[in-house]
């Protein structure tokens, strides 16, 4: 007799109102869901609030405007917009640093797709001479301040256009031409050798998980070489170069530190530096068109990016159990591989750090007798100089600004590791399922503002007091508050992982033990996800500690750090100081990134994929 | 008293998706060892996580002795913490941060056990498993079949009232598995402990077991012993899970043509013309003979022409293939077979052996009382008396 044909009456179905009486009671089981809920009007207001702030911005008088257009203060105008997009100083607002952005982030892009693919196939698929050093060398400049080898730039080339120091091949009497010296060229050339980690990271990643066997099936039926790297190689890794090319181009819209300090000086912009000329010369509104302009850029090019790791999902469950990767020997071209390999290692590494490193110990450029050499400008003291008179490392300036990035990016790392993890634990344990998916986009959304934008529009927010909320601007809070929401992205996606790789199993068993909720975190999650914790912290400090783009414009000398400290140094001319406190900040980054990634035992190519 | 009683438990993820689990009846008897026993997918683990309260229900109640812990109607849910029940889990679970010795007194240091009780116990339940010598070691230097161990002692520590066991076995390899199973046995008549277990493994079920609840596709289809699931399967489904190699099937509803299902049916009609309504009769592999010669075959057995296509020995035992009117029959003998390829002769079963099931396949009770001689059927029902 079966026990299910064997019921009598079904059992009543509980009513509507029982079934959400019975679900309000699970969810406010546990404060799971009261600590989602608060952190979702937290982020709601970091987040998305000021960048909602800017958007109104782009369409409202703003101060000291109401004269030119004729309204007053706060009422709703298209002066911005069609002032950025259609008036006749447009061209240099909007359109010149849009055509400029663009035309340098496809040559960029171009030119480190020719040379990272061919190195992502070299590290990842051949018999290349110190193959696995060169998978780590290559990426190092992923790791460093891309405006670190733009200050290398100018110390090799900077010609007599601009005061200061003079760069190495002037001193050498060889006059570099404005071309090459500043502007589009080298821009172009910096970005380039910054990006190729990306295809070295991405790409190579996509060909090492290439299976093999699906290579060898096209050979057993026959197919050439140029065959099977067509029609099957070709088509499969298509998503990760996309994926790659994009998230260069996405990375390539914000980037302020480069044309900074090679553009600035022939006045060629880019989006980022005009948003930056538009806010120090006080045009709030322009500058609100620009950042929602980089805004619209960056979301539309990661959705793309999004739709296209979708893709590449597809195709990893073709080749995923017993996926071999074989080697290419490369026979005679053995030798010209690596070569090619280190040439590119020297230019992307080598020669950047080396003249940066030179050029702090050297009195006059380009002078390499003994006699010019000197620690002045590291630990000297009575120079001859009209400020800064000592050494960079006894000047108290660079303590304090040591001493503020220290407090303000730690601060910030800490508070965004801790909310990544307890982001991760909610949305993987709520039962609230909107509530998780709300959580997971909101923190979600600053990666698609690049930085600049997104300084701009707590800018936009916090200048002035609005509510309880009192003017933050000049204050260490609003550099705290906007680190905070920018690095939201990683921590929330480290956390988020941690607590699915962790799964439910260990936390269910300390709860059938008899574990409440505060010990289950106190003895069992929080102590399983030390790792995790350290690395979320130490990922946005190390993230914090090279921006730029957030200091430059929410940072005042107050609230001095290493980057904006290092970039007054240049504007100043001093330097051999700013390269100094650059290389510092390439140390810090370095290194840091370097800890990270042997506490988690983790390379830097997977935070990278979506 | 019942340990445990479900009393119409449902459960559904949501959206479109059918029920997980669908109007689940069961009482599990205090000191009970119940197996839930079926296919990937058919809900016995979330009907465990249920009882747990890792699960809230979609409907029904759920009651451990006479308090209600989980119902959706009145709005009750008690925690899983404060259930006062263990969980073994599949992957084990072992906090990886903590010693074996940590691992093992969590509960009782959760419990405010004083010291030197709590060392007691601890020293004892670890004494029983094995694992003593390794108190200061951490789960990822233990091998599989200690870590599992350790996951048993955590639990058992406690004293729980309620022991659930969530394949716990699966990911041991065949020796040590083989060895658990009797280490559980001696453990449940040890400590005295009900335990709910869920495998999908019908030997592991069978050799374990006070009873088997059969599970598919989150519905229950059978309570009951373990010879009761294999010698008086309730329907089709428990008679094709349950056996390996499986049950021989031989579909005789109307207008079923194969030669086999004609001879069936002309055998029932001669000696037993009363019984109406046969679907499928089933045949278990052991309960099937061969003889190479007509006199062997017994009087009143279903018999038919076969033709050996196949002898498989498995190692003291043979399992030997028989093709019987285009039909493929297996069956299994212990004395080696003097037999081979493309010998014909006759295979032929007692009709006391057969499984009839009707047109729905649930099991024929007329046939069980003609065949057999039985009345009623033995199979334990699910109570309604649930406490309000």
């Amino acid at each position: 007799m079966s026990a299910a044909a064997d019921r009598g009456v079904p059992s009543a179905r509980p009513g509507l109102w029982q079934r959400l009486r019975y679900r309000v009671r699970i969810a406010l089981r546990e404060p799971t869901t009261l600590i989602g809920i608060l952190a979702a009007l937290l982020f709601a207001y970091l987040i998305i609030v000021p960048i909602l702030s800017l958007l109104v911005d782009a369409g409202r008088v703003q101060f000291g405007d109401e004269r030119r257009i004729g309204t007053e203060p706060g009422a709703w105008t298209f002066y911005y917009i069609s002032r950025a997009l259609f008036s006749p100083v447009a061209g240099n607002l909007f359109w010149a640093p849009l055509v400029n952005t663009l035309s340098v982030a496809f040559g960029a892009i171009g030119i480190s797709l020719a040379i990272g693919g061919p190195l992502a196939w070299l590290v990842s698929r051949t018999d290349m001479f110190a193959r696995r050093w060169f998978a780590t060398a290559l990426i190092v400049p992923f790791m460093l301040p891309a405006w670190t080898f733009a200050l290398a730039w100018t110390t090799l080339f900077k010609n007599r256009s601009v005061g200061g120091q003079l760069g190495w091949f002037e001193a050498l009497g060889l006059t570099p031409p404005d071309w090459l010296a500043y502007g589009q060229v080298p821009i172009t050339i910096i970005l380039a050798l910054n990006y190729i980690p990306f295809f070295i990271l991405l790409f190579g990643n996509a060909l090492r998980r290439f299976d093999s066997q699906l290579e060898d099936s096209a050979r057993m039926l026959g197919a050439r070489s140029s065959t099977v790297a067509l029609k099957i190689i070709g088509p499969m890794m298509l998503p990760a170069l996309m994926s790659a090319i994009i998230l260069a181009f996405a990375k390539c819209i914000g980037e302020f530190g480069v044309p900074y300090v090679l553009g600035l000086p022939v006045n060629y912009d880019l989006l980022a530096t005009g948003l930056y000329r538009s806010i120090s010369s006080r045009q709030t509104g322009v500058a609100a068109v620009l950042a929602a302009a980089i805004m619209l850029i960056g979301i539309v090019s990661l959705l793309i990016d999004a739709r296209l790791v979708r893709e590449a999902r597809k195709f990893v469950t073709v080749g995923n159990k017993g996926a071999m990767a074989r080697q290419s020997a490369l026979g005679p071209l053995r030798i010209p591989a690596t070569a090619f390999a280190a040439l590119i290692f020297l230019i992307s590494v080598g020669l950047p750090l080396l003249t940066l490193t030179l050029s702090t110990v050297m009195r006059v450029p380009a002078n390499f007798a003994l006699s010019n050499f000197t620690l002045d400008y590291w630990i000297g003291t009575n120079l001859e100089t009209v400020a800064l008179r000592t050494g960079i490392l006894l000047s108290p300036a660079l303590w304090s600004a040591a001493f503020n990035t220290l407090t303000i990016v730690g601060t910030a790392s800490i508070c965004s590791g801790l909310l990544g993890l307890l982001v991760g634990y909610v949305v993987v344990r709520t039962p609230l399922r909107p509530l998780a998916v709300f959580l997971r986009q909101v923190t979600f959304l600053p990666y698609l503002v690049p930085g600049i934008a997104f300084a701009a529009a707590y800018l936009s927010l916090f200048a002035v007091q609005r509510g309880p909320i009192p003017a933050l601007y000049g204050t260490a809070a609003i550099l705290m508050l906007a680190l905070v929401a920018d690095q939201m992205p990683y921590a929330s996606r480290a956390g988020i992982s941690a607590m699915m790789q962790l799964g439910k199993d260990p936390e269910e068993a300390a709860q059938v033990s008899g574990a409440g909720w505060f010990r289950r975190m106190v003895s069992i999650v929080v102590p399983i996800q030390k790792g995790a914790l350290v690395t979320g912290i130490l990922l946005p400090f190390i993230s914090g500690i090279k921006g730029l783009s957030l200091f430059v414009i929410l940072a005042v000398p107050a609230t001095d750090v290493l980057t904006t400290y290092s970039l007054r140094l240049v504007d100043y001319n001093y330097t051999q100081a700013a390269n100094a406190v650059v290389l510092i900040i390439a140390a810090i980054a370095y290194f840091g990134t370097l800890l990270a990634q042997k506490l988690t035992k983790t390379n830097l190519a997977d935070g990278l994929g979506s | 008293m019942p340990a445990i009683t479900l009393y119409g438990a449902r459960k559904n993820y949501g959206g479109s998706a059918p029920d997980a689990v669908s109007d689940l009846d069961l009482v599990i008897d205090d000191g009970e060892f119940m197996c839930l026993l079926g296919p990937s997918g058919c809900g016995k683990t979330t009907t465990l996580r249920m009882v747990a309260g890792l699960e809230h229900l979609s409907g029904g109640r759920i009651a451990v002795g006479e308090r209600v812990v989980d119902c959706v109607t009145s709005g009750t849910f008690v925690s899983p913490e404060k259930r006062g029940m263990g969980l073994v889990f599949q992957s084990y679970a072992l906090w990886p941060h903590m010693t074996i010795e940590r691992n093992t007194d969590f509960g009782l240091r959760l419990r405010k056990v004083p010291r030197a009780e709590r060392q007691e116990r601890v020293e004892k339940v670890m004494k029983t498993l094995g694992i003593e010598k390794y108190r200061d070691r951490y789960p990822s230097q233990l091998s599989g079949g200690q870590q599992q161990r350790v996951a048993l002692a955590r639990m058992l520590a406690v004293n729980p009232d309620v022991l659930l066991l969530d394949e716990p076995l699966s990911n041991l390899d065949a020796r040590l598995r083989l060895e658990m199973r009797a280490e559980l046995k001696r453990l449940h008549e040890e400590f005295k402990t009900t335990i709910v277990f869920v495998t999908h493994d019908q030997w592991e079920a069978m050799t374990l077991a006070t009873s088997i609840a059969v599970m598919s596709e989150g519905a229950l289809q059978q309570v009951g012993t373990p010879n009761d699931i294999y010698e008086r399967p309730a329907n089709r489904f428990v008679a094709e899970f349950v056996g390996s190699p499986p049950i021989n099937i031989v579909e005789m509803g109307e207008g079923s043509t194969n030669p086999l299902a004609v001879s069936a049916r002309a055998y029932f009609a001669r000696h037993h013309p009363r019984l109406a309504d046969i679907g499928s009769i089933g045949m278990r592999p052991e309960s099937v003979a061969f003889a190479l010669d007509e006199k062997a075959i017994p009087d009143g057995a279903f018999s038919e022409k076969a033709v050996v296509s196949g002898v498989l020995p498995t190692g003291g035992s043979w399992i030997i293939e028989l093709a019987a009117q285009g039909a493929k029959l297996f069956l299994t003998t212990h004395q080696p077979p003097a037999i081979s390829d493309g010998d014909a002769g006759w295979f032929h079963i007692r009709p006391e052996t057969l499984h009839v099931f009707d047109a729905e396949g649930v099991r024929h009770a007329a046939a069980d009382t003609q065949l057999r001689g039985e009345v009623g059927s033995t199979a334990r029902r699910a109570t309604r008396k649930v406490p309000a």
